[in-house]
């Protein structure tokens, strides 16, 4: 009780701290997730207007006239980095079989992995499906994502429906994909707050490893290959904490995502079986110059968190005690401390509540993909941080939670939980309805 | 038996619409991502049989793509009037035929779609001021409700304008106000908002931003931006002029679409009901032209049918077009390359006219602050319009005279003022 009353106490001073920050934003409309951190200096704002206007491009196909925007495919997923993560936010699964993955993706793989650990790509498709190609290269093909629903009742009588989605591959353009390929659609993540979760220091992160952790809870590093550095390092970012900064995220995205080569990845994502593709007309090499991937990564390091709300509310401090009692601050951690980070001095030796220990935990059965990403296995999902939650789906209404985008609600991705999570989701399952709104109604404040 | 048959078939359209793939609609356009997400979304939903594919250019380049041998797009669908005359001149595009019922050719006196009806205003957008409330009333500045308040010396440092040759937008807002305020008239007056205004390079966004954080209380700008902004919560506003400036997109149909039932149905979804309350979006903000939908407008929505009844002019859009590149250069070389002359020049003419309203230096050194290079007579001259689109020695040969005989007037009017101030001293 005496410790439960402790965490709560440190909850919400550090909350009241948060306040005075100049790493996070006040902002709780549509464009939360996109403010500027308050200690932006006037020397620092053209490089984020600039990253800003790279990251709200809608891209060119090659060739072009305008060469600096230029470098759309030959086979890519999207157009834009917002057209997936709408107002720098969370994307969502397709609803029915019918609809297209409209800020989604599905990885590829097969078995084994490659010299550095990473998931051996697909020797047709690589290691993400394209559905779109520019107009002399076929696309890759469609996913329909068709739903089995799973029903869950609630102490206090409450059903509440789950779906389960399962994927079918159509439409595709290079042939067959055999049933034993290994797959794994991911939504599209929020983008604001990477430059204070990259200025965590990386023993902060391992000591987590072995701190004390209720009973069925561990949590284990992932270690990735650093394609700038050429070493294997901890792993950070995505939702198997399968990169290692920001900038090998975001080069990975563009490669990947909309098939624009950068200094990190200068190759076109084309297969050796993809004729077409390699003879598609580049726009550079690579496309994004190295110059516009730095304001990139500033733009993300510079895009500040959005500040808890309400936090004097009686209902909202209950729900912050369930958080705790119910064990999911485990796991996701309320608060962590930067280091330095000479790439924006601002974000260095802040006291941050990002709500995640950045550290892999085994989810269970339910929500496993099968698919090994470097030392992360079929069953492990990074922490996802939690700050903004509440606000996502102001943001874009159909934002969906989740690593696949199953949990239409909150309350739906608390029910997934298993694994290391089955303790929160039960007690989740067992709360009184109105201790379960309070926990709601916390989450929504973050 | 015969409604058996007559269900066997409607069954199998059904199965069919299910089970094959949708049929591709390649679309060009240079709209920003939130235009195209709502759209493409509500389209796809719409028809089901039918995917957007969205090939994405700017102005010049979509220009330099369509002219490629069979560039394989079904539809135009951009803001880009002057594409949209080219295109139609070389006859790029097929008769519009489908409904277009509802749709009014003209908001007022201002021309929004092609007379011959190659292609149609698929939305507008109009032109205003961005304000900072806050920020007005923290220097006791009155709301602006024309561009010729923005005159006043009040505004002075507290206004931002863009510069029509790096702003893609102001061409045609410089253009509107010229052709609504009359050629003599609304350069004298764009000088003298100039005088009080920072110029901005780069875009709309840019200068909301700017009003939205408070670094200047006014910014001169095209709606949607702001509005927009405004919808998300931004604490900034917008006011439109008495006379309006319309900068509308179009939809075009081309000849050698390969698909052709796609095109026609999503040119039909935009300018549907349903396609035009979309531009109602908060992250979009356009305006319709199917006036009907206004009636389902959010709150405090500008409605530009309902705003020409209170002031209409008559905007010739051919005119404004063939003029363009021409005005851009006269702005930079009136206002862009000297606007510290212009700056000192207008405060000086202010001051004496303040200590010295009624001594006759004080029209003279107006009369140099007005002086134009380009007469309202020459500036429809088609060659020298031609000089400027196809830039060339003489082009700057001629950019060059013009700065010497501005930089003289300037300094004439100048010396005038400051005489007078120094004799007030």
């Amino acid at each position: 009780m005496k410790r439960t009353l402790q965490l709560t106490l440190l909850l919400f001073c550090h909350q009241a701290m948060a306040d005075e920050s100049a790493v996070t934003t006040t902002d709780a409309t549509r464009t939360a997730y996109s403010q500027p951190i308050p200690a932006l200096t006037a020397a620092q704002r053209p490089p984020f207007l600039q990253g800003r206007s790279l990251v709200r491009q809608v891209w060119v196909i090659p060739p072009s006239e305008n060469r600096e925007i230029a470098g759309l495919g030959p086979l890519y997923n999207r157009i834009s980095c917002i057209a997936c993560h709408a107002g720098n936010g969370r994307g969502f699964a397709p609803a029915t079989p019918q609809e297209p993955m409209r800020s989604m993706l599905v990885r590829l793989s097969i078995a084994g992995e490659n010299p550095h650990g990473a998931p051996n790509p697909h020797p047709v498709y690589g290691d993400q499906l394209n559905e779109n190609g520019v107009p002399s290269v076929q696309g890759e093909g469609r996913v329909a994502v068709h739903y089995t629903p799973r029903r869950i009742q609630l102490n206090g009588g409450e059903h509440v429906s789950l779906r389960q989605p399962h994927l079918k591959f159509t439409e595709l353009g290079y042939g067959a994909i055999a049933p034993d390929v290994m797959t794994s659609p991911r939504i599209a993540p929020p983008i604001f707050g990477l430059g204070l979760l990259q200025a965590v220091p990386e023993s902060t992160i391992v000591a987590q490893v072995s701190a004390p952790k209720p009973k069925g809870i561990q949590g284990k590093v992932n270690r990735v290959w650093d394609a700038l550095q050429q070493k294997t390092v901890l792993g950070r970012f995505g939702w198997k904490a399968n990169m290692p900064n920001v900038h090998q995220q975001i080069a990975g995205a563009f490669v990947g995502d909309m098939g624009i080569t950068s200094p990190i990845f200068p190759a076109e994502n084309c297969t050796a079986t993809q004729a077409n593709c390699q003879l598609a007309p580049s726009a550079g090499k690579p496309e994004l110059s190295a110059q516009q991937l730095e304001a990139t990564a500033f733009y993300h390091f510079a895009l500040a968190a959005p500040q808890a709300r309400q936090p004097q509310d009686k209902e909202v401090q209950r729900g912050a005690r369930l958080f705790q009692q119910a064990q999911c601050a485990a796991c996701h951690t309320p608060t962590l401390t930067t280091g330095e980070f000479p790439a924006l001095p601002a974000l260095a030796h802040q006291t941050i509540h990002p709500y995640s220990d950045l550290l892999l935990h085994d989810m269970g059965e339910a929500l496993a993909d099968h698919r090994p990403d470097f030392q992360a296995t079929g069953r492990e999902w990074r922490t996802p941080p939690l700050w903004g939650i509440g606000l996502a789906q102001k943001i874009e209404p159909r934002a969906s939670f989740l690593h696949d985008g199953r949990a239409r609600t909150l309350l739906e991705a608390v029910l997934w939980h298993d694994g290391e999570g089955r303790t929160a989701a039960q007690a989740v399952i067992n709360m009184s309805v109105s201790s379960r709104r309070a926990l709601l109604r916390f989450l929504q404040s973050l | 038996m015969k409604y058996a048959k007559r269900l066997f078939f409607v069954c199998l359209l059904l199965w069919s619409q299910l089970s094959i793939a949708a049929e591709k609609v390649v679309v060009l356009t240079s709209y920003p991502q939130e235009v195209i997400t709502q759209f493409e979304a509500a389209f796809e939903q719409a028809y089901p049989n039918f995917r957007l594919e969205i090939l994405w250019r700017q102005s010049r380049d979509a220009m330099t793509y369509l002219h490629q041998p069979h560039p394989s797009v079904d539809v135009y669908w951009t803001p880009a009037q002057r594409n949209f005359a080219t295109l139609a001149q070389e006859g790029a595009f097929r008769p519009l035929d489908i409904d277009l019922h509802g749709l009014p050719k003209k908001i007022g006196g201002f021309q929004i779609s092609d007379p011959d009806g190659q292609y149609v205003a698929s939305e507008t957008a109009g032109y205003g001021m961005a304000y900072h409330l806050g920020e007005l009333q923290r220097f006791h500045f009155p709301i602006p409700d024309d561009w010729k308040m923005l005159a006043s010396p009040d505004f002075k440092g507290h206004i931002a304008l863009p510069i029509p040759s790096k702003v893609g937008y102001a061409p045609m807002l410089m253009d509107t106000l010229l052709q609504s305020e009359g050629w003599e008239s609304g350069w004298n007056l764009l000088g003298q908002i100039a005088a009080n205004a920072d110029l901005a390079q780069s875009g709309a966004t840019f200068i909301s931003d700017d009003v939205g954080r408070g670094r200047v209380a006014v910014g001169i700008t095209i709606d949607f931006f702001a509005t927009s902004a405004i919808a998300n919560g931004k604490p900034l506003r917008f006011a439109y002029p008495k006379k309006v400036g319309y900068s509308p997109a179009h939809i075009g149909i081309f000849r050698e679409s390969q698909q052709l039932a796609g095109a026609r149905a999503f040119a039909q979804f935009v300018l549907s009901e349903q396609g035009q309350r979309l531009l109602f979006h908060a992250d979009i903000r356009k305006l319709p032209v199917r006036p009907a939908v206004y009636a389902h407008k959010p709150t405090g929505y500008f409605d530009p049918f309902a705003a020409v009844l209170r002031a209409a002019y008559s905007y010739d859009m051919a005119a404004g077009l063939a003029r363009q590149e021409l005005v851009s250069a006269l702005f930079d070389a009136l206002i862009t390359r000297p606007h510290q002359a212009l700056t000192t020049m207008w405060d000086a003419i202010r001051q004496a006219e303040k200590y010295a309203p009624n001594d006759p230096r004080i029209a003279l050194a107006r009369q140099h602050a007005n002086w134009l290079p380009v007469s309202s007579a020459q500036i429809n001259d088609a060659k020298l319009q031609q000089m400027f689109i196809q830039r060339n020695d003489q082009t700057a040969l001629l950019e060059q005279q013009w700065d010497a005989d501005i930089a003289l007037h300037y300094a004439e009017a100048t010396q005038l003022a400051q005489a007078i101030l120094g004799e007030v001293k």
